[in-house]
């Protein structure tokens, strides 16, 4: 790994590790090897949004060239976001791809990822079911995220109605991911995500 | 005791000076002198003092001039103004000795000789007011014989009690010490190791030349167009004053070196001005060092002043006030998988600027930055642009260029506004603009010619920063 980078890494970590929003519990940082190619970050869900109480962890590579190329970053935990893959947690934000800038950090990233699941894009999706649903239905878009950070990132149970409609699909003898995801693309339409699956 | 201010540099050794003791002891060719007697001068930047160069404060030699009754230079006087009883007596036959001397020769005494014991009242009084009295090395170089003497005088009077008849045979006299020596002791000027040094050898005063005699009047000006003592200047100090020639310079302040003219007004303030400009100099250049020393690159966030020798430049954007290496900033402006609109801006504020500045040190100021750019289009405007090839090729950035454009005798040519950029969007239209370049650019192999520039300032900053080798080497200097 060139020099710079794994200088650069090394001293963004401790910047990441003093700064004020690491007190708040608000980003977090990890090693996952020691060349620091490779960290795991983690953002908390930002207040008054349905990710609130959530926290979601995200994959970082540093490629080579850092910090003339931005880091490679997707999301681990699932979230049903409309700039964000529910599928493969790919980030679609702008400071990730062309418009990055060599003076951003590891902490701006992760605070620009913060901001984004606060203010979504939905002119500019990555995943474009959730997209449509937030457009078309936002109530329900707030609700699938709200459960979905209930489900895979630990925030608080709000609507038992959605566990038991997965709960029905999981004794018919889905999986209860597949279920949840129909179950969400179909606005929690029990009948229509039950003939989607055994279609 | 009275200490005089002015100083005298002497080598002391610095391991006495810190701890009171020497591991050399003996050996030590540097001179052992308590701390108190001593203070540190001369610092050079970043380093503690010199070792060993170190300040006297006090000369050991009295003045002769002081003994007399009167010193010009009083508190400023280089020599020892002494008050001690144990010298009065001393003081009186040296006196009498120089008054004598001056009733007897007459013909040998320098004109200023006799200006000076003019000014100087019959009476002892130590504090009588002086008159200014016109500087004269000699009388400088007759002080310190003068101390010469009274040391050998008391020496002698010290240590050889018993022996002094016996040492009187050998000793030279003066001729009319011995009739007027009522008051005094026997005046004994001895050096029987050292016999080139006795008196006899050693004019009293300066023989005067041939001009001197014809024409008294005309010595200052003369002595105005006189060089000062090679030795002085060169290290700072002449070591045999005593006996040296040539003239020699007076303490200057700032630079503390003997280095003023001590007759030539001109040539006086011309070196307080070089020493007011070095002065100034060396100021900025501190200020600079101050200002940049904690800087650091926002795209490596390495302190930049620590960065390995060839790294520690900064690379200044004109239009925003970040703060950059300059390989990193480079480095980010050559990114070639952004649009130039990115690379051209600011990493870390979005602003866009058309070129960097290398530069040793980080500037502050709207003023300091604009003469750091002016320099250094001026420096670039000094260097032969590589595309222009002296007329024979052409230079794709016009009259806009950077680089100097002059044919191969020199005069200096304006090939006009650079041909209009065309824009990829407009699809075929920019193709033949994008030829002609092409084929212009297309021997020129290391050129990473991979996309097109969007507009002339495109242009610029790919070209000023493509072509590291010719200039990378260029640093601007505080001057």
């Amino acid at each position: 790994m060139a020099n710079i980078a794994a200088q650069r890494i090394k001293r963004e970590f401790k910047e990441v590790i003093r700064s004020e929003e690491v007190a708040k519990c608000a980003i977090k940082v990890e090693l996952v090897d020691n060349n620091y190619t490779e960290l795991k970050g983690e953002i908390a869900g930002p207040p008054d949004t349905p990710y609130e109480g959530g926290n979601f962890v995200l994959e970082i590579k540093v490629p080579e060239t850092y910090p003339f190329n931005p880091p490679k970053v997707r999301f681990i935990t699932k979230i049903w976001h409309p700039n964000i893959s529910s599928v493969t947690g790919a980030i679609c934000l702008d400071i990730l791809k062309d418009q990055w800038a060599a003076a951003m950090t590891l902490r701006t990233v992760l605070l620009s990822l913060q901001a984004l699941l606060a203010a979504a894009e939905p002119d500019d999706p990555q995943d474009a079911v959730v997209a449509r649903q937030y457009k078309e239905n936002l109530e329900m878009f707030k609700l699938t995220a709200r459960h979905w950070t209930n489900a895979y990132a630990g925030g608080p149970s709000v609507n038992p109605e959605c566990d038991d409609k997965i709960k029905r699909l999981v004794d018919m003898g889905i999986e209860e991911h597949q279920a949840r995801v129909a179950l969400s693309s179909y606005n929690w339409d029990l009948e229509r995500a039950t003939e989607q699956l055994f279609s | 005791m009275a200490e005089s201010e002015v100083r005298c540099f002497k080598k002391f050794c610095l391991e006495y000076y810190n701890y009171n003791r020497c591991s050399n002891k003996k050996d030590c060719q540097y001179r052992h002198r308590p701390q108190h007697e001593i203070e540190a001068v001369g610092f050079v930047k970043g380093e503690d003092f010199i070792l060993g160069q170190l300040i006297e404060m006090k000369n050991q030699k009295p003045c002769y001039f002081f003994q007399l009754g009167k010193c010009k230079y009083q508190d400023k006087c280089r020599f020892l103004h002494d008050n001690d009883n144990d010298n009065n007596h001393l003081n009186l036959s040296v006196r009498e000795m120089g008054l004598r001397t001056t009733e007897n020769n007459p013909s040998t005494s320098s004109r200023r000789e006799t200006d000076h014991f003019k000014d100087v009242p019959n009476s002892d009084s130590d504090n009588a007011s002086t008159n200014i009295m016109q500087n004269d090395i000699y009388s400088m170089q007759n002080c310190v014989e003068a101390a010469c003497s009274l040391s050998c005088l008391t020496d002698e009077k010290l240590d050889d009690n018993g022996e002094n008849s016996k040492i009187n045979k050998n000793t030279v006299l003066y001729d009319d010490c011995e009739e007027g020596a009522c008051a005094s002791p026997p005046l004994v000027i001895v050096n029987n190791r050292n016999w080139a040094d006795a008196p006899e050898f050693i004019p009293r005063f300066k023989p005067k030349s041939y001009a001197e005699v014809l024409n008294p009047d005309n010595i200052m000006d003369r002595k105005a167009d006189r060089k000062l003592c090679p030795y002085a200047s060169r290290e700072g100090i002449c070591l045999s004053l005593s006996t040296c020639n040539n003239l020699h310079g007076e303490l200057c302040d700032m630079c503390e070196r003997f280095v003023l003219h001590p007759y030539n007004e001109v040539e006086r303030k011309r070196h307080r001005q070089e020493c007011l400009k070095a002065h100034e100099k060396n100021m900025e250049l501190s200020f600079a060092i101050q200002r940049s020393k904690d800087k650091t690159c926002g795209v490596c966030f390495e302190v930049i002043m620590e960065k390995t020798n060839n790294e520690q430049r900064f690379g200044i954007l004109p239009n925003c006030n970040h703060c950059f290496c300059l390989c990193c900033i480079r480095k980010w402006r050559q990114a070639r998988q952004f649009e130039n609109k990115i690379i051209r801006a600011c990493p870390e504020c979005r602003v866009t600027s058309d070129f960097v500045c290398p530069s040793m040190y980080w500037v502050d100021t709207k003023e300091e930055k604009e003469k750091l750019i002016n320099d250094y289009k001026k420096a670039l405007a000094n260097k032969a642009c590589k595309y222009f090839k002296k007329g024979l090729g052409k230079c794709p950035f016009g009259n806009k260029c950077f680089y100097m454009h002059a044919d191969s005798e020199g005069r200096s040519v304006d090939v006009g506004p650079p041909p209009r950029q065309r824009r990829h969007r407009y699809g075929d239209a920019e193709m033949d603009v994008l030829q002609v370049l092409l084929w212009d650019f297309l021997d020129d192999r290391d050129f990473p010619w991979q996309s097109m520039a969007d507009d002339l300032e495109d242009l610029v900053s790919f070209f000023t920063e493509s072509d590291e080798s010719d200039w990378s080497d260029y640093d601007i200097f505080f001057d």
